[in-house]
């Protein structure tokens, strides 16, 4: 029988957590953005901001993002990432009113969903006649997401609505190796590179690409090389 | 009292939990600590705070426990509001034996409703002064004048509809602040249907219904906006019934707006239906061109912004649906001009909402890539996945590549695929070469920019 004596170290089961900032978004293209989010929250002078673009452009990271600097500011803040709607019912956000800010993501997930709509419809109302603070994510337009409710896309469409707009690649191997460095990574434009021609190229799959590449690496003790990659993502 | 460890705790948790866990659970949570030894927390509703018992409240005890190690501490979490009033110690009085204890207390404004305190929910800003009539709305203009110098007497009901957007809440916030300016003290109370149906649903739940009946049937003027959510919850209509009946009794004005005519109303009522009738039903019509214009220069002027007409002109004959989407744009481009420094011009404009003018926001994919451009070159789209290499056909397969690199997610690989099963460097190859071309001959490039155009919609 053939024993494997070559055993890899197991790394502790603890999961770097990269809490999303702004400090550790690549801006790109996307300054304005990030310029008008962040002042959003410093001035009270958007109550209402809509985000879209398309996925992996780093929406969600933003509206944590957001959530992290209003803690910075003592406010209370609540992140739903809607994508998981399907766990809840509409009347989680009930009272989410009374927080500071509220970020709602990926909002097109529940288009459709009548009571979900008219929650969000209302959670919308009950956040501007509390003059609190609302951002609103998703891939598309309001116009465009397949809403049912005429009176929840026009609502959407009031606020500031603006654009995520994606990385070019030579930004997404900057943000690549950003995110690699932030783990303590060392990723050279090489392996960078190679990543990005052959793993698809949202950002999303990039990151979780690289947050495999460093868990093995760290059990296999080796340093990211393109042998390596390909051995660990199966390219 | 240690107004930083609840701040403490979150720095810890967020440490700890993964980042979506705690900006979705914990983020929201108020604090505030009572007496030096008692801590509430707040959690917006039952589900969050059924959450927080069930997953997070024995790591958030330990948390708080070892930050306050020297001294007891007790917590209790609740659903509710912090309250605004830091002396005002909430309901129910705690058992102090249990360290935690789950309660469901009344946000805080529906204690202080036995002081009560009218609220006329007035939005001041909305006024006739800043309404921009037009074509589409001088009727409803008139009526809502007329009934705020009459109140109670001219026309009753007053009922306002129309589509989205389209300017029903500001007129009925203008008739509201115009009684309120004519008649000092009076009691106005301006609403969405869905607070109503929340309060009658609370009143029916805390046995309180006559203290809302009082709420509602002693004011001067009752305001209540979108009441097509009425439709399908019988007990609200059924209350709400018997509250029109009693303002109108008493010759206390009612306006209500609505996204449709009463009558089309589907799951409303009959008798409601009936009696929306015996006023005065008006409509708003989606703002013709001009009114169009002259709400963004009014809009601008507001933010004290200088909107040349030309340009208001540009924006107005290209965002049609509703007023609201006419601020939301206003506002991009007033965002675009600060964030950049220049001032509103028609390029400015242009460049702000290229997204909105444009058709783009259909998902661009490689079937739509390789449709587009085989139409273009009036070639088959088989002929883009064949083999054969010969140049009518591989140019416009380079073309196509290097489209769908520049305009989807997808890795080298996968549109390698979709090419007829191709490598990857054949991709790279396309991008490579018609990058050169691009820069050699002009129509290589002009190809590329109406193909781009085209699927991209810039």
């Amino acid at each position: 029988m053939f024993v494997n004596h070559m055993i890899n170290q197991l790394p502790l089961n603890i999961q770097l957590n990269d809490i999303a900032t702004f400090a550790n978004f690549y801006n790109g293209n996307n300054q304005a953005v990030v310029k008008y989010l962040q002042d959003s929250l410093q001035f009270k002078n958007q109550p209402i901001i809509y985000i879209w673009g398309q996925e992996g452009t780093g929406r969600s990271h933003l509206l944590q993002a957001c959530c992290h600097m209003a803690q910075q500011l003592q406010l209370t803040a609540s992140y739903l990432p809607l994508t998981d709607y399907k766990e809840w019912q509409p009347s989680i956000l009930e009272g989410l009113e009374q927080c500071d800010l509220v970020c709602l993501d990926d909002v097109e997930q529940f288009a459709g969903q009548a009571k979900w709509e008219e929650a969000c419809f209302n959670l919308y109302n009950r956040v501007q006649a509390a003059g609190k603070q609302l951002i609103v994510s998703a891939a598309l337009q309001p116009q465009f997401l397949g809403l049912q409710l005429a009176d929840l896309v026009s609502r959407l469409a009031w606020g500031l609505v603006l654009r995520l707009q994606p990385l070019s690649d030579e930004e997404k191997l900057i943000a690549l190796q950003l995110r690699a460095k932030n783990r303590g990574l060392v990723l050279s434009d090489e392996v960078a590179r190679f990543l990005l021609l052959r793993c698809p190229r949202n950002m999303q799959t990039l990151f979780t690409a690289l947050e495999k590449l460093d868990q093995a690496s760290l059990a296999a003790q080796r340093r990211l090389t393109i042998p390596f990659i390909k051995e660990v993502l199966v390219l | 009292m240690d107004p930083t460890l609840w701040h403490q705790c979150l720095e810890q948790l967020a440490e700890e939990l993964p980042a979506q866990q705690f900006n979705m659970w914990i983020r929201p949570l108020q604090a505030q600590m009572i007496n030096s030894n008692q801590l509430y927390l707040y959690a917006p509703n039952r589900f969050v705070l059924d959450w927080i018992n069930d997953k997070f409240i024995t790591r958030i005890k330990e948390v708080l426990f070892e930050l306050h190690k020297d001294q007891q501490l007790e917590i209790i979490i609740t659903v509710g509001a912090k309250p605004l009033d830091t002396s005002h110690k909430p309901e129910p009085i705690i058992n102090k034996k249990v360290e935690v204890e789950v309660n469901e207390v009344l946000p805080i404004q529906s204690v202080k409703a036995k002081r009560e305190i009218h609220h006329s929910n007035l939005n001041r800003s909305f006024t006739f002064a800043n309404f921009i009539k037009g074509k589409s709305n001088q009727l409803a203009y008139a009526a809502s004048c007329q009934v705020a110098e009459n109140s109670g007497s001219a026309y009753n009901p007053l009922f306002i509809y129309g589509g989205v957007g389209l300017g029903k809440t500001h007129l009925m916030h203008a008739i509201g602040n115009t009684i309120l300016q004519n008649k000092q003290g009076a009691k106005i109370l301006y609403l969405h249907s869905e607070r109503f149906v929340a309060d009658m649903v609370k009143a029916l739940q805390t046995n309180s219904m006559e203290r809302f009946k009082e709420r509602y049937r002693t004011v001067d003027a009752l305001l209540i906006d979108d009441i097509q959510f009425f439709a399908g919850k019988d007990r609200s209509q059924e209350e709400f019934f018997h509250t029109f009946n009693a303002l109108l009794e008493g010759q206390q004005q009612i306006i209500l707006t609505c996204d449709r005519y009463p009558k089309e109303v589907d799951g409303l009522e009959e008798r409601l239906k009936s009696r929306f009738g015996w006023g005065l039903t008006v409509a708003v019509e989606p703002p013709e061109l001009e009114t169009r214009v002259a709400i963004l220069i009014s809009k601008a002027e507001q933010a004290e912004i200088e909107l040349p007409y030309d340009i208001a002109f540009f924006i107005a004959k290209r965002i049609r649906s509703n007023v609201r989407e006419l601020e939301g744009t206003l506002k991009r481009v007033i965002a675009h001009s600060h964030f950049t420094g220049k001032p509103i011009t028609l390029e400015l404009v242009r460049e702000a909402l290229k997204d909105l003018l444009s058709l783009q926001d259909k998902l661009v994919t490689i079937d739509n890539i390789q449709k587009t451009v085989a139409e273009y070159y009036r070639i088959k789209v088989a002929d883009l996945l064949a083999k054969r290499r010969n140049r009518s056909v591989a140019r416009p397969r380079q073309m196509a590549m290097a489209l769908a690199k520049e305009l989807t997610q997808h890795s080298l690989p996968e549109i390698g695929d979709a090419f007829g099963g191709r490598d990857h460097t054949t991709v790279l190859h396309a991008c490579r070469k018609i990058n050169e071309l691009s820069a050699k001959q002009g129509d290589v490039k002009e190809d590329y920019q109406n193909l781009l155009r085209v699927l991209s919609g810039d």
